[in-house]
């Protein structure tokens, strides 16, 4: 009613509210059905049938045909006696049914190369066997129908499931060469083709069980004691290429950046850092630590140096992410984008020198001679650390098209600047 | 294509607490009453120690005082003068064939009805039964009760199938013992079985010499009679009944008590201790007399038996047990050691379907805490997960339902151990044909 109100539009005639009810109350009493079933639907009937009855179908049921159930007795081709069960059959016209028993099909086994007594004295003699036991391992193999697990539960001798398999597999092979009449016949069997390999087997299941035996209160203690592993520093050239020397500080583990001089001057340079975290992962991408190299280097800039940093790459033709991150493309991508950093700060430098100069030349004040050189000094520094761009004068050449396009905070192009509050030139050339 | 085709098998299942039988292709047995017999001996009538000699005799002795034999709950209940209380089966060896035939008479003719000419017959087993137990059972059923078939099925196996895995650690908590047995593609691995005479049985007993120790006197259902002094009132009259023996007592106090244990107990979820569990409000319950008793820590400390043995000691009353105790482990460390016996490969599979059976496995709180203790032991690479059926009834008879379920399988029909396969080649067929 208000949102009527508010737009405008007429008010509903009461009528029309009871209007909708007596059609509502038609729809709730179908016949044939009781409210409650006809609820579960929904309450709506079903726009079509959900089955058509004339689909379904038939049993072919011919009048002629008359069907009985009868316990019969039945025969299973599966069992080697004539056992005689009784099941229930469905007998049409006074004929049962023919055929083997269904499931007679369900008996499947493996086939089991047998050897004779001559071949195992030709072929198949073995330090570590006996025939007694070779025989024992057959007839349990064919037995359980290849399961060497239960074969080595019920072997009588404690013999391991590698060395069953082996003795297995290896005599069925020997038997598969020996009765092939050339050896070519047999070469695309699965038995002569894949051999198997019991040392790996058992060096698998060896490994295997180390993994399973590691109990939680292990694992709990490699977890701490992986997490006060002191690592060591990454000052080989391999690298994702720092610019900066690392300093001879011999660990970067985070935890004990503690331990530093802290007369270090130059700061510990970010890849460090960000290296010495992946190190922690122990397994990563080389594209997710080029991102993060990439953030590190790009900290001390902000957001527009960073815009501008890619926009050049996209001019040199360089995609933003190497398509093929390998470790010296990424060094080379790394060392790129650094280049591009500091060049688009040199070009800062020399934009605010020269608006300086033209702003010296206007003669608004006077310097002393001192300053200069102390606020380029800090200015370096100031634009390694605390690099804002909002202000640019449009002395650029190069960027000058560039700073047209681009919206932002005011342009002043030959605003004088205050020595006096050197150390933060920018804010007040925006504030004029 | 589905699966099934009923032969009208009868599956048995003897255990060492109750006895199950009924058709295969049902999902409950029809005929359940207790696996031990009353037994009185007709040649001696007063004197009770001959019966006890003469009843306990072995089993290949032609035992010349005939003995009457009472199988069944109704028969149990009754009491009668002089009448023993004996188990076939002592330490899951049947030590009397003969109480054992008693019984199968008892479930097939009287209970089911049947002709056991006309029926397969499928029984369970214990997993460690031996080659002898197997060819008696083979013996006696072929000739005694002219099986057209038989099969001898393991318990951990059946109860798997109930549960509709092939392979599967099977926890059966039953009445005389804990077994622990891995079952891979339908085979138990007989060499990683860990067995532990610690059963609901044993934690009756232990309940009952708490109840006593604390002065609560159990008087058997036969012992006492209620008359009606007034509308709704009753008043307990002593029964006196000189020639009860002492086993008939004992049996009836631990029905009794076998009922407390079932509806008031439940399994702690952290390791009994007294401290901790001196504050518990007490649950009342009511016996057969009337008498209401009130149950506090017993509660709590009787299921924690089964999780540390050596708790027997501090019960009073059990010291005859203590050395039974000191040696069983508890339920977890069974579980993992059955499992570390295993091959490498299959060892996930087994921690992650570890199947809870038996009546005692209906204890509250038993699977919860189970597995709670399991994850503090086992790898972190392993997923633990203990399964139990929410149905009470398939938990108890988990492994009956699994042979009802082997018995009408079409593809099992040609696995049976046959009338004629057992004469052309004996008893000992047997291993062959049931592994």
């Amino acid at each position: 009613m208000d949102a009527k109100d508010i737009l405008g539009l007429p008010k509903n005639l009461p009528i029309q509210e009871k209007k909708s009810k007596p059609p509502k109350e038609s729809q709730r009493k179908p016949d044939g059905i009781s409210r409650e079933v006809y609820a579960l639907t929904g309450g709506l009937a079903p726009l079509m049938p959900a089955i058509d009855v004339n689909q379904l179908k038939r049993k072919a049921q011919s009048e002629n045909e008359k069907i009985t159930w009868q316990w019969l007795p039945f025969t299973n081709s599966a069992r080697k006696d004539n056992l005689q069960l009784y099941h229930w059959v469905r007998v049409v016209n006074g004929n049962p049914p023919t055929g083997d028993y269904s499931f007679a099909k369900c008996n499947k086994s493996a086939d089991i190369i047998k050897y004779t007594d001559e071949e195992y004295e030709k072929y198949l003699t073995d330090p570590a066997w006996t025939k007694e036991e070779t025989d024992q391992l057959f007839d349990l193999c064919e037995r359980f129908n290849l399961r060497f697990i239960a074969v080595a539960d019920r072997f009588p001798s404690t013999k391991t499931v590698e060395e069953l398999k082996d003795r297995y597999y290896s005599v069925s092979r020997a038997i598969l060469i020996a009765r092939a009449p050339s050896p070519g016949d047999v070469s695309a069997h699965p038995l002569v083709k894949d051999v198997y390999n019991a040392t790996q087997d058992t060096e698998r299941k060896r490994a295997l069980n180390l993994l399973l035996s590691h109990t939680k209160h292990q694992e709990r203690r490699d977890v701490e004691a992986s997490a006060n592993l002191v690592l060591p520093v990454l000052s080989d050239t391999g690298t994702l290429g720092a610019d900066k020397p690392i300093t001879t500080a011999d660990t970067v583990n985070p935890s004990t950046n503690s331990e530093f001089p802290s007369s270090t001057t130059t700061p510990v340079s970010e890849t460090a850092s960000v290296v010495a975290s992946l190190r922690m992962l122990r397994v990563y991408l080389r594209t997710y630590s080029l991102e993060q190299m990439v953030q590190a280097a790009s900290s001390s800039a902000g957001l527009r140096t960073i815009k501008r940093v890619e926009q050049t790459l996209q001019d040199l033709g360089v995609n933003l992410k190497p398509k093929v991150p390998t470790k010296a493309v990424c060094a080379e991508h790394l060392e790129l984008r650094k280049e591009i950093l500091t060049l688009l700060n040199l070009q800062k430098q020399l934009q605010y020198k020269e608006a300086e100069g033209s702003s010296l030349r206007d003669g608004t004040f006077t310097e002393t001679p001192g300053t200069p050189p102390k606020q380029q000094s800090v200015r370096a520094v100031d634009l390694d650390r605390t690099f804002t761009p909002d202000s640019l004068s449009t002395g650029g050449e190069r960027f000058g098209k560039r700073e047209q396009k681009r919206k932002g905070p005011g342009r002043l192009a030959e605003a004088p600047s205050s020595p006096a509050q050197s150390k933060r030139p920018r804010k007040y050339k925006a504030s004029d | 294509m589905y699966g099934g085709d009923e032969v009208s098998a009868i599956v048995v299942d003897l255990g060492s607490h109750t006895c199950k039988a009924g058709y295969a292709g049902e999902d409950a047995p029809k005929a359940v009453f207790p696996s031990v017999l009353g037994s009185i001996d007709e040649m001696e009538v007063d004197d009770a120690d001959n019966s006890d000699k003469n009843s306990g005799t072995a089993s290949d002795s032609k035992s010349k005082s005939k003995r009457k034999l009472y199988v069944g709950t109704q028969d149990l209940g009754f009491r009668r003068d002089h009448m023993e209380v004996l188990s076939p089966v002592k330490d899951g060896i049947v030590a009397d064939w003969d109480m054992v035939e008693n019984i199968w008479d008892h479930a097939l003719r009287k209970c089911l009805l049947i002709d056991p000419k006309e029926h397969p017959m499928l029984l369970a087993e214990p997993c460690s039964n031996t080659q002898q137990q197997r060819e008696k059972t083979a013996e006696i059923m072929f000739e005694k009760y002219q099986v057209p078939a038989l099969f001898l099925a393991k318990n951990a196996v059946l109860t798997s199938f109930a549960s509709g895995r092939a392979t599967s650690l099977v926890v059966d908590c039953g009445g005389g013992s804990t077994t622990v047995a891995p079952v891979h593609d339908g085979y138990v691995l007989q060499k990683a079985v860990a067995t532990s005479p610690i059963g609901g049985d044993f934690l009756t007993d232990c309940l009952l010499k708490s109840l006593e120790d604390k002065g609560i006197s159990i008087k058997p259902r036969y012992a006492f009679k209620r008359k009606e002094i007034r509308a709704g009132e009753f008043q307990i009259v002593d029964l006196d009944f000189p020639n009860t023996t002492e086993s008939y007592k004992l049996y009836s106090q631990r029905v009794i008590v076998g009922d407390i244990k079932e509806c008031v107990c439940r399994a702690p979820d952290t390791p009994y201790d007294d401290t901790s569990y001196s504050n518990i409000p007490m649950t009342p319950y009511e016996l057969p007399d009337g008498q209401t008793i009130e149950i506090g820590a017993d509660r709590f400390k009787i299921p924690d038996v089964l999780f540390n043995p050596s708790l027997v000691q501090t019960i009073p009353g059990m010291e005859s047990s203590v050395e039974t105790a000191s040696s069983a482990r508890g339920l977890p460390q069974m579980v993992i050691e059955s499992i570390n016996k295993c091959d490498v490969d299959i060892r996930r599979e087994l921690f992650s379907g570890i199947l809870l059976s038996g009546g005692t496995a209906s204890m509250q709180q038993l699977k919860e805490r189970l597995e709670k203790d399991l994850l503090e032991e086992t790898p972190q690479a392993a997923r633990v997960k203990v399964l139990s059926s929410g149905n009470a009834t398939e938990r108890r008879f988990s492994v009956w339902i699994g042979g009802s379920i082997l018995a009408s399988l079409g593809s099992f029909q040609q696995m049976w151990f046959s009338k004629s396969e057992f004469e052309e080649h004996g008893a000992s067929y047997i291993q062959r044909k049931c592994p």
